[in-house]
């Protein structure tokens, strides 16, 4: 995207905004097809000034007729834009159960572990198991259990369990990755019937309160650009 | 207690990053959440891209299907919102390089019934307009139409519309400026 004269923007009148001085225009090497305004601007970056930023950011475009022009032209568009972007698309509902459909029918079990019955040689599916233990992290408040990985460990029906946690910091790390630990032996014992060894938790994360979330991820614009 | 409340939920409310973890370990209930979380933005995607509204439910189901496929190997080095656009909008692009007759005048969005256009010639108006966008985009280079939809309709970043398109955020910028121009001589009638 050479430039055959890189001098042969339009020199600024004097006492106005030069193109030099806008933060848009740092650098401001013309796109491909792009058009020197009579002002001095690029017309693409007028045009991304307005789409991206807010309207009194920069006072040059405000008083300058030929910023002004190029920005209405783009009006129509922006117009259809907002109407295409309210419409919501159909079969949302549907699709979702799709595609859970097919997930659902493409069980990822994991390893079979032995559960602490050593007569009937019954066996559970690592993931169905790690389900109940991230729930049981889960209820202990301000921690929120990522990765659980369950190994047989030793001869019998022992089993080791390593989960990875997210945890608030309102409270001491080890206090509260102990009262993780007691809940997810607890539940092993009681609820699955699984001998475990060992709970190693690694805390990988910061659990942040409300963690702020888009909640109909709909993509309206969210500020600038860049 | 007074230390649940400032936090969410069990569930729904767990970041992408965590759900992702969960998803790939085989939590199929944590991949409902990201697809119940991500399914809209990335269909509105599909149906702009490929102009009609089966061929779109086709590609986000493939893409969603793919993703749960690929979970155990992802490295989240992106976030899976930005893994997820790429997926889809690769998905999209091969549905067109196959479909090789052109986007069809008819298969722009349907107008929605009983939205904020209530005058009915308004209504008619827009839609008519909407619908000439739609056409507008079909016709664009579809690396242009990508950043276009990423950038105007669903309001991403440049870098993250860098990501998801696997080029530089300068040639986004070039993209979105040609396609704006391109879409303002279309709608110009229109005026």
């Amino acid at each position: 995207m050479a430039l055959d004269d890189p001098h042969a923007r339009p020199s600024e009148p004097p006492g106005t905004d030069g193109p030099r001085n806008a933060p848009a225009v740092d650098d401001a090497v013309p796109f491909a097809g792009d058009e020197v305004l009579p002002c001095g601007r690029l017309l693409s970056r007028v045009w991304e000034q307005a789409q991206d930023a807010a309207p009194a950011a920069d006072p040059h475009t405000l008083s300058c007729p030929h910023c002004r022009e190029a920005v209405e032209g783009l009006a129509t568009v922006n117009v259809a834009t907002r109407a295409m972007r309210a419409k919501d698309p159909p079969g949302l509902q549907a699709l979702a159960d799709r595609v859970m459909s097919v997930v659902r029918a493409e069980v990822r079990l994991g390893r079979l572990l032995p559960l602490a019955d050593t007569d009937l040689d019954l066996r559970i599916a690592e993931s169905a198991a790690a389900k109940v233990l991230r729930q049981a992290a889960d209820t202990v408040p301000g921690a929120r259990a990522a990765t659980c990985r369950l190994v047989p460990a030793g001869e019998g029906t022992g089993v080791r369990v390593t989960m990875t946690l997210a945890a608030a910091l309102d409270r001491p790390l080890p206090e509260r990755v102990d009262q993780v630990r007691r809940s997810v032996l607890n539940a092993a014992g009681q609820d699955l019937g699984l001998a475990v060894t060992a709970v190693d938790i690694i805390v990988v994360d910061v659990l942040e309160p409300f963690p702020p979330l888009d909640p109909a991820g709909s993509g309206h614009l969210t500020g600038g650009g860049t | 207690m007074i230390e649940r409340t400032g936090f969410p939920p069990l569930g729904c409310d767990l970041p992408d990053g965590l759900l992702a973890v969960r998803a790939a370990e085989g939590d199929e209930d944590s991949f409902a959440v990201l697809v119940q979380r991500h399914s809209r933005p990335l269909l509105a995607l599909a149906r702009c891209m490929l102009g009609n509204a089966q061929d779109a439910e086709d590609a986000v189901q493939d893409a969603f299907v793919s993703a749960w496929r690929r979970l155990p190997e992802y490295r989240h080095g992106a976030q899976f919102r930005t893994w997820m656009y790429r997926i889809t909008v690769n998905r999209c692009l091969t549905m067109r390089r196959r479909r090789l007759p052109p986007l069809p005048l008819d298969a722009v969005a349907e107008p929605a019934t009983g939205d904020e256009w209530s005058s009915p010639a308004r209504a008619a108006e827009q839609n008519a307009a909407t619908a000439a966008l739609a056409r507008a985009l079909g016709e664009l280079d579809a690396g242009q139409r990508v950043c276009w939809i990423l950038r105007e309709l669903q309001g991403l970043p440049y870098k993250e519309i860098a990501h998801v398109t696997q080029t530089s955020e300068q040639t986004v910028r070039g993209r979105l400026f040609r396609a704006r121009r391109s879409l303002k001589e279309a709608m110009a009638p229109w005026r």
